[in-house]
């Protein structure tokens, strides 16, 4: 493509990138001003008892943010990962911060929960306890939602949302994704080193971005809302998903076993998102890649698959 | 009766051979070999043309595939040992002896073939080291070149990615040796003539363009805040006070921070229009906002950058560009203008000693040198003044009469102090030493000289070489800057508080600078994205660099 939509940049960006803050600017600036509380903060020096072990740096919150604040005068629970500590992986306290949060979003039982993943899944050097908190954390957002309780994970940090990161997404009442977020289990250097580059050449950016970045999980109706990567953009993404009904119960599960049965015979022989692109009936498929956010989001209004009475 | 134009005799039963598989100068790709085999005689030196960006790829695959009966122990003279099948010709026996400047993603495997007696060396060299030699004792027999597209007469168009070629090319043909070129394809009127049509012999017509790699693409998204704090010492203690206006830039991200760090960072000081304007410098797209924002008068380039094609070409008032609009690039010229007409290099490195003697190679690994001890190298040739390497050159010999001293080139290190995966920077003493006497070299592969460095920029602060009146002063200077590291650790805190006091080294707050300041919100680009949109589009990315 020689030509390319992208607003021209005649200035350095003023506008908070999602992407470049870190998990404590992120959740400062998404919460309302001066709004929120930390539980078990860093002073309270719960590091990772595995990391020392193998002479790795520990981090005293251990990579994850926990608290409560409000949003748009309305109280909620979050937490926050941070990307940029061990690729932002499930260690074994960083995983208890999360589930006991969520224990609590079930007991309060009136105050929704907002994940902030940045994450490549669990941390390879504690991965029994890591497991083990992937699969407690599920267990903790159903019982949450059963419970009435709406959990809202919203994806654009630069470890995206991997391995069970991916699997605990997809448990979440609803979710928000950016351009650089990414959303899958399997990351593309595990594909590649499983099955060779052939199957999946994960140095090629552009077809990791197009298999598993934010468009595309936008368009299949993996991700709810699509944002621009501005923190305003989450904070007003948040809100808006948090104001839609998003209930729980036999009902809805049978629905979304229905879409994604139905994704899987729309779209199953495609070979590559822009594939999908096509048969959704996009017609250059191939300039969605570049679209600016605003652009995006009326195309994927049009196109995009969401359901809301699914997930 | 003497003779004395037996080469032209030989070259004239060469292309007597090589014209039996061809018609006129066209070769199809699948008799590349029979060509080969051809023109080729045991023993030739021939230059396989590939550097640290474009090969002569199909040339290479068809060299591999000669009759090492009839082909054999080949003197390789090339700038570049890239390929793998540049080493595969010395497993088969096509190639004996190597002379060469440049092995990166080889180098683990150079060793090992060195170290197992498969390669005779003859000397690691840098581009222009090897270029002078191509003209006195190492001119090759037959030249294997890449170029975009030739004429029916074999009038070349090597276009933005020239680089090596002309360089290569001159030493040949006008030494009666035989030029072979490898194009993308065959056109009625090539854009412009790169090489005239009376230096080629033979041409082949490939169905794949030429291998270029992206050699110089640095993703913003990657420069981190300790490579930002060390940009910003450099910007404000180094290329402020010399006011450095003529200079080449390593590919390091320390040194992309500083290009995005200059429509900003910059800016603040006020420096726009005195420092940084003229560059002996590739294409960075990292450069494209100080560009844009009017900081740079012009670039000469080495070679081209995938993706800047299009950019180039709006922008010919900063790059060298031929009658078609696209960019010349002349790597031997480049280095030359890096050498003679710059006043700073400033690049990093992987393990830098007690003197400051610099070498990326580990015990395992002989990259080369490339163009980096050439740029990082004082010219004892230059003549002409210019404010920044008098500054330098007053520095280092104080006192004397001033019309008899000599100026210096500044030569800057820059980089952490733990680099990659946590490794120390600073080293008591260099691997090279190592691999030097493992494979009995005569000398250890050291990229830029200690007596060369004029600074090294940590985030622990800059120390400046040239202030420093012995080798024990060096050392501590060093060691001063150099952190946690052992060698750091190791440091007298005396002296090097008598050094800070002699402005020897000065740390952040020295000059002002507050290390929390060092965010990457100053980057003026944060992205490739965000490079794209500087360029109004005109930047198009390799897939490999977008995340999008």
């Amino acid at each position: 493509m020689s030509t390319t939509p992208l607003q021209p940049l005649t200035a350095p960006a003023t506008v908070t990138s999602w992407y470049e803050a870190s998990a404590r600017t992120r959740t400062r600036l998404l919460l309302d001003p001066g709004s929120f509380v930390e539980f078990i903060g860093p002073e309270k020096r719960e590091v990772s008892p595995h990391l020392k072990v193998f002479d790795l740096p520990e981090q005293f919150d251990d990579g994850i943010v926990v608290g409560c604040g409000s949003l748009g005068g309305a109280k909620v629970l979050i937490a926050a990962q941070e990307g940029r500590f061990m690729g932002g992986a499930f260690g074994e306290v960083h995983g208890a911060k999360l589930t006991g949060l969520l224990r609590g979003a079930r007991d309060i039982g009136s105050m929704p929960v907002l994940i902030l993943f940045d994450t490549g899944g669990v941390r390879l050097q504690e991965a029994n306890a890591g497991e083990l908190a992937i699969a407690e954390i599920m267990r903790a957002v159903i019982e949450a939602r059963c419970a009435g309780v709406k959990v809202v994970g919203l994806i654009g940090g630069r470890s995206g949302c991997y391995g069970g990161g991916g699997l605990i997404a997809a448990c979440c009442s609803s979710l928000a994704v950016s351009e650089q977020g990414r959303i899958a289990v399997s990351g593309p250097e595990v594909i590649e080193t499983n099955r060779g580059t052939e199957e999946f050449d994960s140095r090629d950016r552009a077809l990791v971005w197009r298999t598993m970045g934010g468009k595309h999980r936008r368009l299949l109706g993996a991700a709810d809302a699509f944002v621009d990567d501005t923190v305003q953009a989450f904070r007003d993404a948040a809100l808006a998903l948090l104001g839609e009904a998003g209930g729980f119960g036999l009902e809805i599960l049978t629905k979304e076993q229905a879409r994604l049965e139905a994704r899987l015979r729309d779209f199953g022989t495609c070979a590559d998102a822009l594939d999908i692109w096509s048969a959704m009936g996009i017609s250059h498929a191939d300039a969605v890649s570049s679209l600016p956010a605003d652009e995006f989001i009326t195309l994927a209004d049009a196109f995009g698959r969401i359901s809301h009475d699914a997930r | 009766m003497a003779t004395w134009q037996l080469e032209r005799e030989a070259r004239d039963r060469r292309i007597r051979a090589g014209s039996a598989v061809a018609r006129g100068k066209m070769v199809e790709a699948g008799d590349a070999t029979r060509l080969l085999e051809a023109i080729l005689r045991p023993g030739d030196r021939v230059c396989l043309e590939g550097d640290n960006q474009k090969q002569a790829d199909l040339l290479s695959a068809a060299l591999l595939a000669v009759d090492p009966a009839k082909v054999n122990n080949l003197h390789m003279v090339q700038s570049g040992v890239v390929l793998p099948e540049h080493l595969d010709l010395f497993e088969r026996g096509v190639a004996k002896k190597l002379d060469y400047a440049y092995s990166g993603p080889q180098s683990a495997r150079i060793a090992t073939m060195l170290f197992g007696g498969k390669i005779e060396l003859g000397a690691v060299h840098t581009y222009l080291e090897l270029f002078a030699r191509y003209f006195i004792d190492l001119t090759p027999n037959v030249a294997l070149i890449a170029a975009v597209s030739a004429d029916r007469d074999g009038n070349l168009y090597t276009g933005p990615n020239t680089e090596d070629t002309p360089t290569v090319v001159e030493a040949t043909a006008f030494k009666d040796g035989i030029v072979v070129a490898q194009v993308n394809a065959i056109v009625d009127q090539v854009p412009r003539v790169d090489i005239p049509a009376d230096r080629v012999h033979f041409v082949i017509a490939t169905e794949r363009p030429f291998f270029v790699e992206p050699l110089f693409t640095r993703d913003p998204a990657a420069i981190t805040e300790g490579q930002i704090l060390t940009a910003m010492l450099a910007i404000k203690g180094i290329y402020a006070p010399y006011g450095v206006e003529r200079l080449n830039h390593g590919i390091g991200f320390s040194t992309a921070a500083i290009e995005l760090l200059l429509p900003t960072f910059g800016e603040k000081l006020g420096l726009k229009g005195k420092i940084a304007n003229r560059f002996a410098l590739n294409p960075h797209p990292a450069l494209i906002p100080a560009i844009e924002s009017g900081w740079v008068t012009q670039i000469h380039s080495f070679g081209s950058e995938v993706g800047m094609e299009d950019y180039i070409r709006a922008r010919s008032d900063i790059y060298f560009t031929g009658s078609d609009g696209s960019l010349r690039s002349n790597r031997a010229l480049c280095q030359t203008a890096g050498l003679y007409a710059c006043d700073m290099f400033i690049g990093s490195t992987l393990q830098i000693d007690l003197q400051g003697n610099s070498s990326t190679v580990t015990t395992s690994r002989i990259a080369g040198f490339g163009g980096a001890p050439n740029m990082g190298a004082d010219a004892r040739g230059r003549r002409h003044p210019s404010k920044a390497w008098l500054t330098a050159g007053q520095e280092a010999v104080a006192g004397g009469n001033a019309l008899l001293r000599r100026g210096r080139k500044l030569v800057v290190q820059i980089g952490e102090t733990f680099g990659e995966n946590n490794v120390p920077l600073f080293v008591e003493n260099l691997d090279a030493l190592e691999l030097a006497e493992k494979l009995k070299l005569d000398l250890a592969p050291v990229m830029i000289y200690g007596d060369d460095v004029t600074h090294i920029v940590t985030e622990e602060g800059i120390a400046n070489l040239l202030l420093c009146r012995s080798s024990d002063e060096r050392e501590q200077a060093i060691r001063g800057i150099a952190g946690y590291t052992d060698v750091g650790r190791r440091r007298d805190p005396k002296q090097v508080a008598r050094l800070r006091e002699r402005g020897v080294i000065r740390r952040p707050e020295d000059l002002g600078i507050d290390p929390l300041d060092a965010d990457r919100n100053m980057l003026a680009a944060r992205s490739i994205k965000d490079l794209v949109r500087w360029s109004g589009g005109l930047y198009v990315p390799p897939s490999q660099f977008r995340n999008w």
